[in-house]
């Protein structure tokens, strides 16, 4: 499992497509080792390219800053001797056949001693499902815990993100806790995704019916669809206040754009995934304003690094810091502390070691359960003039509620 | 949903319709004129939006008013592909362009994925987020002013073929390629033109819905897919054809929408078209007129 640099054949990644070079600059990034220095091998299939790439490119740059951290820091001592962590990145498309492809060779040809996850959890469960069966460990973020749970009881995989009841359950309690007045109708897209069909099809309808808001319409529709006018006519035409979407970034952007040019302008407009990135906000422009969205991670958190983590990516990229950066770094750190608590790169000594886990991270604190998860708390964002501000709970606000929808 | 909803809702896939057959329209041009399968057409009209994109964030030109400038842009842009890569394929039969286009589609993917990142983009305008009220009707704005367009361009392009001599040329080279050549017609070049033609309007189409909606470096099959379903609709060379079976595939999916939901709008379009290649795979509109 240890593996000495050898060099390497020209092509042997992703050759004849951009993930090669996306391959090579991360392998660059994250310091490769120099000669001789024996290294640990962790693997990656994340989505570089296709619809969630904006997901990608900050899980990217979370697992190579944790390795070039690490690396920096000495690397990981195993059997009394120093070791380079060597992260090998393979872009998944976001296809989830291509996650598990990828997991495969990484495990089977790489020999990673360990995983890291994907983002949602078609994508995440794809690649763990391989993980599991070749009895390999593997921690990741960004796959919702309830739909994780319910693939399978897992023995080798270890999820780090937040419980969709809670992420569902988040506006209804910000309503009642702020006290906000709307007529109690609701409309509901979903696309239909695990986690989508979770909290938009279970979900939102039980916490609504708790709260005795009516739901006009609850329309489902395939992940890559773009024309959304049929149930924004049926919202509009009930005049529902609260919109509430479940969907990826491409057909977030539709929606609100849809919503607009339908002249239709409920009070409250909360779009779960896809509003998350800040390519979302960047596409929309005015028309992001408003938007609420669920999250996990702010830099104003109390937690060791967190400002200095959002600092250090807008330096190094230009862009806006987004939360997974810091599931992502996480999920890196999590995994290196366990292969350095078990000083061994064996898998049994390593997934022991992750069950023991119990540490404040960048995210918060870590400790999983016995169903191999460890929450995040949410909170609702709102995107206002380009930043995603935190504005509930209010012991975790960094800004006012834009109310209504602008 | 209300009566006026589902008017609403009708009249918005008939515009949208418009705006699908300008973005097919490129298509129908190099399977009707040159017999290709061109499977880079998706890439193309992704291409066109992040030409109007780019063009609005650099120099601040509305894509709206850009549209001749993209056209020509993407024109001059594919046109030393076809002379360099897809007229030494000329003889090879239809298999060999067809594939070659299929690594074309990769390769521009990919290249797009280099220059521009896997983000997804929108063209961000006051007009697409605008409603068009008409009496108690209420439709997008964006809907309506690229429906007008597409029709003004679909005419623009009907006259360039049916009353200049380049359209005849074009004419007498997708009917007999050999005859024409034989007339004097340089049908290499004209196959060169109309590709460069096709690629003009799937960018002016791409830039329309770029506005209407988001795009990324993988946008394109889908909307390859829905090309293909009005080309087929319509029959291979017919443009006023294409044009008919764009408002008709927008109406049907909107009709579906209203029916089963918005998820079933794109099965709505595939059943359509496997059922016109199944029952009249000649097109609905074939033989009636350019």
């Amino acid at each position: 499992m240890l593996r000495m640099p050898m060099p390497r054949k020209p092509g042997r990644i992703g050759a004849g497509c951009p993930s090669a070079w996306i391959v090579a600059a991360s392998l660059a990034c994250s310091g490769l080792a120099t000669a001789a220095e024996p290294e640990v091998l962790i693997g990656a299939s994340i989505p570089l390219s296709g619809s969630l790439a904006s997901f990608g490119s900050y899980e990217q740059w979370g697992y190579n800053t944790a390795v070039n951290d690490l690396n920096t820091a000495g690397g990981l001592m195993i059997a009394g001797q120093m070791h380079k962590v060597r992260l090998i990145v393979l872009d998944d498309k976001t296809d989830p056949s291509v996650t598990q492809s990828n997991t495969e060779t990484l495990i089977s040809r790489e020999k990673v001693v360990a995983m890291l996850g994907s983002c949602t959890p078609a994508l995440v469960n794809a690649g763990a499902l391989v993980a599991e069966r070749h009895k390999i460990p593997m921690v990741t973020p960004c796959d919702p815990l309830m739909a994780f749970k319910s693939v399978r009881p897992w023995k080798y995989v270890w999820d780090i993100f937040f419980e969709e009841s809670e992420l569902g359950s988040a506006p209804f309690r910000m309503l009642s806790d702020l006290g906000i007045q709307t007529n109690h109708r609701a409309l509901v897209l979903h696309d239909n995704g695990p986690d989508g069909q979770v909290v938009g099809g279970q979900i939102w309808p039980e916490v609504a019916a708790k709260n005795q808001i009516q739901i006009v319409q609850n329309s489902a529709f395939p992940v890559d669809n773009s024309q959304f006018t049929s149930v924004i006519g049926a919202g509009k035409s009930n005049g529902a206040d609260l919109v509430l979407v479940d969907a990826i970034t491409p057909a977030a952007i539709a929606i609100r754009k849809q919503l607009a040019a339908a002249g239709y302008r409920p009070k409250l407009l909360v779009m779960e995934k896809g509003a998350e990135p800040q390519q979302f906000a960047q596409a929309l422009g005015a028309l992001a304003d408003g938007v609420l969205v669920g999250g996990y991670w702010d830099p104003s958190f109390p937690y060791p690094g967190a400002a200095q983590l959002a600092k250090r990516f807008e330096s190094e990229t230009h862009q806006s810091s987004s939360q997974h950066i810091a599931d992502t770094l996480t999920a890196a750190q999590v995994l290196f502390d366990a292969i350095a608590a078990a000083g061994s790169t064996d898998p049994e000594p390593i997934n022991a070691a992750l069950a023991r886990t119990n540490k404040i991270y960048v995210t918060g604190p870590v400790k999983f359960d016995a169903q191999h998860a460890s929450a995040l708390p949410i909170v609702l964002m709102q995107w206002q003039k380009g930043r995603a501000l935190v504005v509930w709970p209010k012991n975790r606000a960094n800004g006012t509620l834009l109310f209504p929808l602008p | 949903m209300d009566l006026l909803g589902l008017a609403d809702n009708l009249i918005s896939g008939v515009l949208l319709g418009g705006i699908l057959a300008l973005a097919a329209l490129g298509l129908s041009i190099a399977l009707g004129v040159m017999r290709l399968v061109n499977l880079a057409h998706g890439e193309i009209l992704v291409g066109g939006a992040y030409l109007g994109f780019y063009l609005l964030s650099i120099t601040g030109l509305d894509p709206l008013l850009a549209l001749p400038l993209i056209g020509l842009l993407m024109a001059l842009l594919v046109y030393p592909l076809h002379r360099l890569l897809l007229a030494p394929l000329g003889a090879q039969g239809p298999e060999a362009p067809m594939m070659t286009m299929f690594g074309v589609s990769i390769i521009l993917q990919n290249a797009m994925l280099l220059l521009f990142s896997a983000d997804t983009r929108s063209i961000d305008r006051p007009y697409a987020a605008t409603p068009l009220q008409i009496g108690a009707l209420s439709v997008p704005l964006i809907y309506a002013l690229g429906f007008a367009i597409s029709v003004v361009l679909i005419i623009a392009v009907h006259l360039l073929i049916t009353r200049t001599r380049f359209g005849r040329e074009m004419r007498a080279s997708a009917a007999d390629p050999r005859a024409a050549a034989a007339h004097g017609v340089n049908v290499r070049g004209i196959h060169a033109l109309s590709f460069a033609l096709g690629a003009g309007c799937a960018a002016m189409g791409g830039t329309l819905i770029g506005i209407a909606f988001s795009f990324s470096p993988s946008s394109g099959a889908s909307y390859l897919l829905s090309g293909f379903a009005i080309v087929v609709l319509g029959g291979l060379g017919n443009i006023f054809a294409t044009l008919v079976a764009g408002v008709a595939l927008g109406l049907l999916q909107s009709l579906g929408g209203a029916l089963f939901g918005d998820g079933y709008r794109e099965l709505v379009g595939l059943l359509l078209f496997l059922l016109v290649l199944a029952v009249r795979p000649q097109g609905l509109l074939a033989g009636r007129g350019a």
